[in-house]
Formats: C-alpha cells, structure tokens, sequence
C-alpha cells in the first residue's frame, strides 16, 4: 500500500475537501459527446450502439480511440476531448 | 479512470464503463487518484459476448450514463 | 530485563543515557554494568534495551521520550538527580568527573582519562521533526488533507486550487512546525481578517501558507506583519483587490532584519532571484487567495496587473539619509514593514545630471506623468533611488528632508495644461480646476525610498491607486518576532 502524504488545509476551510467534479451538461440532446475507446476487443461494438442511442437523442457524437490500454491517454488526445465536446464516456474496461 | 479524472480535472464531465469485476479496483483507485469519477458497471464477461449481446448491454447501461452526464 | 520508560521523570541518583552506536558509550559499557550491578546506576538506552545488558536498571528509551523530554544532546549524558530534580549533568567519559559524581575512586583504570561523547538520537536530524510532533504537544488546528497514493504531491496542489500559478511546498505537519518555530507568537493567535471573506487567519494559518510559498521559519514574523499592515481600515485591503486598476501591496522593510534574513536591497533590488524576498511577498498574496478568497477572476478583477502581483517585496538599503520608516517615526533600529499599494516599477532614467538641482528637476519631470499625466493629487507614488542618483545629492551635502522639499515644490503643475479637452485629450482635471497650480502629490504623497545596485543612473517609479478614504493609505508596522 502506498504511503499517502498527509498536509495542512492552508485554506479557510469553507470547502469540501475532495476534489470536486465538473459541473454536468443539461442535455444530452444539442451536446457534443466524445466516446474515448479504451481499445480492449469487443468495446467498438458497445460504443457503436451508444453513438446510435446518443444521436437518436439529438447529440452530436465524437469518437476517439486510445493508441493503448495499457496507458493512460496521450496529452493530445485528451486536449483534443476536452476542446472539441462537451462530455465524454470512457469504454469498456474489464 | 486516470483518463476520466484528467479529462475531470479540465472541467469535461465524464463517466467511465467498466464490467462487474472492475468495481472494487476502480473503488481503490479512485482513492488513489483523489478524484471520486463517475462510474456504470455492466455484467461481465465481454470478451465472447456476440454482437446482438454487446448491443444489448449498451442499451442497459444507456440510461445511466445519461444520467451521470447530466446530473 | 529492560524495562520501558512509562514516563519520563528523574530517577534519584545517576542516571546514564547511552546508545550502543556511540563508541564512548561501548568503551564505557563494562564499567556501566558493574556500576550498574552495584546499584549505583540506571541506565537511559536509546537504541538497545540489552545495551550495556540486560538488567533491571537498564531502561528502554528506544522512543527517545526521557532522552527529549529531559534535552539530552550527546551520549553518555550523566544526570545526577536528588529529591526528583536534576542536580547536574555531564558528557562524555571523564575519569575525575564520573569518580566525583559516582563517589568512587579508581574507576575503570585501564581505559583512557577522558573520551568525548557522540550525538544524542533525540536530536539526529532525520528524528528531530517527529519527536517534535510526537513530544511536542504541538497540536494543530487546521484539518489534515490526505493526498491520494497515485497523486504526484505537487500536481495535488494545484488540483485543490491552493497555488498562484507556480509550484508550492507541500504543508505536512512537520515543515508547518518548523515554520511555527520561526516566531514567538501563539499559533492560534489571531493576526487579521482577510478580505475579502473577512475570514480570520490565524498564525497557524500563515505558517501554512508561509511553508508552501517556500519561506524559512525566520520569514515568518515579516509575513504576519504584512499581512497586519494590509488588513487595516486604511489600507483597505478589499479595495485593493477589487478594483480594475493594476496595484498590488509591495511591502518595504527596514531595520537590522532586513541583513538577519539576507534580504536584497542591492543589485536587482525589485526583481527576482532572493529567497527573502520572493517568497514573503509570495505568502501574504497565498493567504489572501486561500484564506480571503481573493483571486484573480474572482474578487481581483484587474484588467492588466503585474507580476508584482505574485508577491513585492524588497529591503532598503542603508543611507546616509533616513529610511522610510524614520520618516513615519520610528527609528533606524526597528524593525518594520511599510505596506504600500503600487503597480509594477518603471524606470527614469538620467545619465547625464551631475548637480543635485538637475536631477531633481528629471526627477520631477518623470513623476508628473506618473500614474497620468493628467491626474493630480488622488494617487500617491513611491520613488526608488539608485545609489548612484542618491550619490548625486549625498556629495552636494542634501539631507532628505530638503530633496523632498525641492521635488514637491517642482510637483507644482499648471492645471490649464493638464485640464478636460487640453490639448485635444478629453481626459484630464475638471474644467473648474482652470487656472490653478496643483501639486501632483499630497502631503506626505511621495515615499522616498533607496534601493538598488551600485552601478546605473536610474531611479524607478512605482504609482499607486487611490489614496484616502475610499483608496488605501501606506501602513508602517513594526515586525514582532
């Protein structure tokens, strides 16, 4: 088990302390969903049905491929993600 | 995971869909990275599963991840 | 059998404390066993329980809690204790000295006179910070953070929002407690409220925030007082933030200090490159982000500001003329910070001016646009003099008081030339202001201050914002340690 460091709040402490999550979308339907395929076998077929469902709801839908998933995703992949959609589902991992 | 918290930590909601098995490791590394990430578990196995079978588990874990999207 | 110290109280007689690394300790250890075994003695052992034996008069201090408790430095250390008090102590091996304490002759004739001792554990480097929070009984207010194991600890920081934009120090207990060492307050004292949440800071606090900006304990006293000096009514602190002008505090200290923690008032007086004086600015502008919640894009709405913003702070130099702070009454041998709301530095140079008359007269000039040329009497400026400019008056014999005297009177301006619509600008002095000479400054309205390197005829210019009632006014604390 990895040591974990433990530190002082320097704040005013009026904050939770995990690190919080992004705020959500409103709507599925005028957003821009990216799929980032983690590359293990059988996950395109489970993303494709996904896109169908997304596009259905009046999403437009980015996909995206890891080059591996034995590592985590390349700073331009993840730039390109974060600038070009709105929200993103990671699949499938098992 | 770690993709999801990167992507999190630049402000893109994300949500990460892993089968069964996976829960108590993405339990352990979401600790471990800080960052409690939105999760969808579907049934396992994947790796025989026909087309019709895949195709099916996206549409029961489509609700859900609708849902840890937008609320 | 070696018992474990429950607590630290003196045992009556002598009391040794060894380790079995020290070699005095091991050269000794025959002779501490038959002392030992004639119960003239107990045994302190740091590291071994069965060093020099295992016996009942041997005590487990493998915590070092008797050996911190009762500041044992070096090994053997003897105490001899009566009635529960500690009576004396000695270090090392010394034949006369351990015959005298123990009441014994002839003691051990075959080893050397004397020996000297090794270093106690209790105060090895890599231990000191743990007993100190294990024996301190320093306890810490503020909540405990967890950084997850797959968390880099730097990259943590940012993620919480908690760094200006560089790379800070992680605050674990240990470097907070070094920092609090740094001054004499009480780490729950409350120093200010700070805006704009108005939350109040304790010292604690600070030396949180002091620890991540990278300052050394000796930092801390400076650090609080700026903060003090801000979080006034004058000052207005809040204001200073909020508003769109580009100003930040930029605090100068004077006194002995300054030399004590290595601060620059040299060569790149104003710029980057001091420990001192990075990293005392860098903490106070931490504390308003992190305690205040003042942060750019948030409260800080400023269209431009400057990298000063990230923290501005330097030392005078020393003069033949009196510093800043003697001018607001305090003497040369204080210590005080004098906070002042400014923007970034900007240079006036004059390479040419060898009389004090001249140089007076460029000075002037530059100062009149300072800030806008058309802006007169609402801002107050400070002016930074080179050694070499200052060199210019010291040499004519000019005291201070009369360079300051020469200037304002040069800061007179004709308000026609600087009025709405002269000269085809529609900025500018109200019309009704037609006709009229307008000192560029208030009273008081110019600090004059010397810094810099020994070689180049330049003096700097730092405006400021609004002065008086609704703007902030330079506040002079002096620094308690």
């Amino acid at each position: 088990m990895n040591q974990t460091l433990s530190v002082l709040d320097p704040t005013s402490e009026n904050h939770s302390l995990e690190i919080q999550l992004s705020d959500r979308i409103k709507n599925i339907e005028g957003s821009t969903i990216g799929l980032l395929d983690i590359s293990k076998p059988r996950g395109d077929v489970f993303l494709n049905q996904l896109e169908k469902r997304l596009t259905a709801h009046g999403a437009t839908v980015l996909r995206f491929m890891k080059p591996t998933f034995t590592k985590p995703a390349p700073v331009d992949l993840r730039y390109e993600i974060s600038s070009k959609c709105d929200a993103v589902i990671e699949a499938l991992a098992d | 995971m770690h993709d999801i918290s990167n992507l999190e930590k630049q402000g893109l909601p994300g949500v990460f869909v892993a089968s069964g098995p996976f829960i108590d490791a993405a339990e352990i590394q979401s600790k471990a990275v800080g960052i409690d990430v939105a999760r969808i578990f579907v049934d396992h196995p994947i790796q025989d599963r026909t087309d019709e079978e895949m195709i099916k588990l996206a549409d029961s874990a489509f609700d859900d991840l609708v849902k840890a999207l937008t609320q | 059998m070696a018992e474990k110290v429950n607590d630290y109280k003196l045992i009556d007689g002598i009391s040794v404390v060894v380790n079995s690394d020290c070699p005095t300790c091991q050269l000794t250890s025959d002779l501490l066993v038959e002392l030992g075994n004639s119960g003239r003695v107990t045994i302190f052992s740091q590291d071994n329980p069965a060093f020099p034996t295992s016996a009942e008069w041997v005590c487990d201090d493998s915590d070092l809690s008797f050996s911190w408790h009762n500041d044992i430095e070096a090994v053997p250390t003897l105490i001899r204790v009566v009635d529960g008090k500690e009576i004396e102590r000695s270090t090392g091996w010394n034949r006369k000295e351990w015959e005298r304490l123990f009441e014994v002759k002839n003691l051990a004739p075959d080893l050397v006179d004397h020996k000297p001792g090794c270093g106690s554990l209790s105060v090895s480097p890599d231990r000191v910070d743990e007993l100190e929070i294990k024996f301190g009984g320093r306890k810490f207010v503020s909540r405990q953070v967890e950084i997850a194991s797959l968390e880099d600890e730097i990259e943590a920081m940012f993620d919480r929002g908690w760094s200006d934009g560089l790379p800070v120090v992680p605050p674990t207990e240990a470097r907070v407690s070094r920092m609090l060492a740094g001054t004499s307050r009480n780490s729950d004292d409350i120093i200010a409220l700070i805006p704009p949440n108005l939350a109040e800071c304790s010292v604690e606090k600070v030396a949180i925030n002091a620890v991540m900006a990278g300052c050394l304990p000796e930092y801390l006293p400076v650090v609080i007082t700026c903060l003090e000096a801000i979080c006034t009514d004058e000052f207005n602190m809040h204001g200073v933030l909020a508003t769109t002008m580009s100003v930040g505090p930029i605090f100068v200290v004077s006194g002995p200090i300054t030399e004590r923690l290595n601060m620059n008032s040299g060569i790149n007086a104003l710029g980057h490159g001091n420990r001192a004086n990075s990293t005392i600015g860098r903490a106070v502008q931490l504390v308003l982000r992190n305690i205040g919640g003042g942060e750019p894009g948030g409260i800080d709405r400023a269209t431009l500001g400057h990298m000063g913003k990230q923290g501005f702070c330097f030392a005078e130099a020393p003069s033949p003329w009196e510093n800043l702070a003697e001018g607001f009454g305090f003497s040369s041998e204080q210590n005080t910070v004098t906070a002042f709301t400014g923007e970034g530095p900007h240079i006036l140079v004059d390479q040419k001016s060898r009389s004090p008359e001249s140089l007076t007269r460029s000075l002037a000039e530059g100062l009149k646009s300072t800030i806008s040329p058309r802006m007169v009497m609402a801002m107050d400026a400070m002016l930074v003099v080179s050694p070499e400019h200052l060199s210019r008056f010291i040499d004519a014999g000019w005291s201070r008081a009369q360079f300051i005297e020469k200037l304002s009177e040069l800061l007179i301006i004709d308000s026609d030339g600087i009025i709405e619509g002269a000269g085809g600008i529609e900025d500018g002095v109200p019309s009704v202001f037609a006709g009229n000479k307008l000192p560029k400054f208030r009273p008081g309205g110019l600090l004059v201050v010397h810094a810099g390197g020994p070689a180049g005829l330049f003096s700097a210019i730092i405006g400021g914002w609004l002065n008086g009632a609704k703007g902030s006014d330079p506040v002079t604390k002096e620094i308690i340690l």
